[in-house]
């Protein structure tokens, strides 16, 4: 399988702050990673790295054997942590605007998608509830043929059953043989998907291991996760 | 890609400005009115409204372009538009295009809307169509220049003076803002943005009126010509018009760098909170 991510010695400071050390991790295609770790220890650093986000760092970093730029950003589908789009907005303008700007996105998918999950396509943005706007976020990444999908925290602030739907969107939506990048606090809600996990803490790479390595242990992603970050708390 | 990022700008942006170019248009309208019904009262409190709207329209513009430019690149939106798969030259361009397109609208707003009030007053005051030529003509300079060529001169300099000044808003307007956005400024980029705005402003301006001392370029408006010159030549009775505009170069030159220094920033600097 050939690597759809390569970073090689990254290094980014903020001023004196290192936020993240010497990071060396690769990720095969088709792969589905989770990116741990506690709030602060640099995930959406490293998230914003290999959107092109960020690009005053040491080290190298490749997507698809690409340096982040308009190709990478061409077939990386990018889920911030935040909602992104402009309050006057309704899902029907979405909708057109990643029509217009990613080749690989699927309007008639989308548009479907849209009903389906019971959002009004000509509602504006800014009276739709935080829920409804996570979803059509979501709908708008997970309506591309990306090769590599990075989601950052799509679970977080959302009750118990919207996180399970969410999941399942995610899960029955993403490209065949794509690679899903998800960085998460909620581990014990998503760790039946993941196939190779990432764990950082406080700028450094600790756990880079595939979940099976852990499984042979006896040991699940939750209770290795409590096991590296206990001291943390 | 150029195109569609024009097309979704302009779309974006017109939510900040149409609303008061619609108000100017149905101010003109109430106060053609007021003509047609000869009603005083409505007249006054249209122009009224119409000068206030010229203002506003212009103001509202430039504002809305310092807005517009933040949000979309340095806030929570600069991550829709930071991760489309398009170069940060092609993103700083449709920018640019859109901004100068809607500072020409808005200006152009505000002229007729002080048109529409000058017509007005001809109007009730008995006076004639013909005499609106001295408003159209820049107080009947035009009507002094000796031909067609000399006109057309005249008015592609203005043309040129105003694209420059204006890229030059645009240029200062658009470096304050993306180098108030990088990590060192953003905790309080309001304040280091009117710093660093009228820091360049006092500068560029110094650094003119010292060229101007040494290399005083004027254009000049003659009643024979238009022409360039290295000396002042105010003191001379046929020049009706003798502009310097070292200064406006300058400034001009100083935008474009500062374009070229704002794409690099974006490209490399930018840290979006």
């Amino acid at each position: 399988m050939s690597k759809i991510i390569n970073v090689t010695s990254l290094k980014k400071s903020y001023g004196r702050k290192l936020v993240l050390d010497d990071i060396d991790f690769s990720v095969e295609e088709g792969s589905i990673v989770g990116l741990l770790g506690p709030n602060g220890c640099g995930k959406t650093t490293l998230i914003k790295i290999l959107t092109g986000l960020i690009k005053d760092h040491e080290g190298i970093v490749k997507i698809d054997n690409e340096e982040p730029g308009p190709y990478t950003k061409s077939i990386v589908a990018f889920l911030p942590d935040k909602s992104y789009l402009p309050d006057w907005m309704r899902p029907v303008d979405a909708i057109g605007y990643f029509a217009d700007f990613y080749k690989d996105f699927d309007k008639e998918k989308a548009i479907k998608m849209v009903t389906d999950f019971n959002l009004d396509p000509k509602q504006k943005l800014k009276t739709m509830s935080k829920g409804q706007q996570e979803k059509l976020n979501l709908i708008l990444v997970m309506c591309r043929q990306a090769k590599l999908y990075i989601l950052d925290e799509p679970l977080g602030g959302l009750d118990p059953a919207a996180r399970s739907a969410i999941l399942d969107l995610i899960m029955k939506n993403y490209a065949e043989n794509s690679t899903v990048l998800i960085s998460t606090h909620l581990i014990s809600d998503v760790e039946r998907i993941f196939n190779r996990v990432l764990m950082i803490n406080q700028g450094k790479l600790i756990v880079n291991s595939h979940v099976d390595e852990l499984r042979e242990k006896g040991k699940t992603i939750d209770e290795v996760f409590k096991e590296v970050f206990s001291y943390a708390w | 890609m150029l195109g569609k990022l024009l097309k979704h700008e302009i779309r974006h942006s017109a939510r900040y400005t149409m609303a008061i170019y619609g108000a100017a248009f149905a101010a003109m309208a109430v106060t053609g009115l007021s003509l047609l019904f000869d009603s005083g009262w409505l007249g006054a409190i249209s122009c009224g409204m119409l000068y206030i709207i010229g203002f506003a329209a212009v103001v509202t513009t430039l504002v809305s372009i310092i807005k517009n430019f933040n949000d979309t690149l340095f806030g929570r939106q600069g991550y829709l538009t930071l991760t489309l798969p398009v170069k940060g030259s092609e993103l700083l361009i449709s920018k640019v295009l859109v901004s100068f397109l809607w500072i020409v609208a808005s200006f152009g707003i505000m002229g007729l809307t002080f048109y529409v009030i000058f017509v007005y007053g001809k109007e009730r005051s008995g006076g004639t169509m013909e005499s609106m030529w001295e408003i159209i003509s820049v107080s009947g300079i035009l009507d002094m220049l000796p031909s067609k060529t000399a006109i057309i001169e005249f008015i592609a300099v203005v043309v040129i003076l105003a694209i420059s000044t204006i890229i030059t808003y645009v240029g200062y307007v658009y470096f304050t803002v993306t180098v108030a956005n990088t990590r060192p400024l953003q905790n309080h980029p309001k304040l280091y943005g009117g710093l660093i705005f009228f820091g360049i402003m006092s500068f560029v301006n110094t650094l003119g009126n010292v060229l101007s001392e040494y290399l005083p370029l004027t254009i000049n408006v003659s009643t024979e010509k238009v022409f360039f010159s290295f000396t002042q030549m105010g003191a001379d009775p046929n020049v009706l018009i003798s502009y310097g505009i070292g200064g406006t170069i300058l400034s001009g030159l100083v935008a474009v760098g500062l374009l070229f220094a704002t794409g690099y920033i974006i490209e490399n600097k930018v840290n979006i909170k």
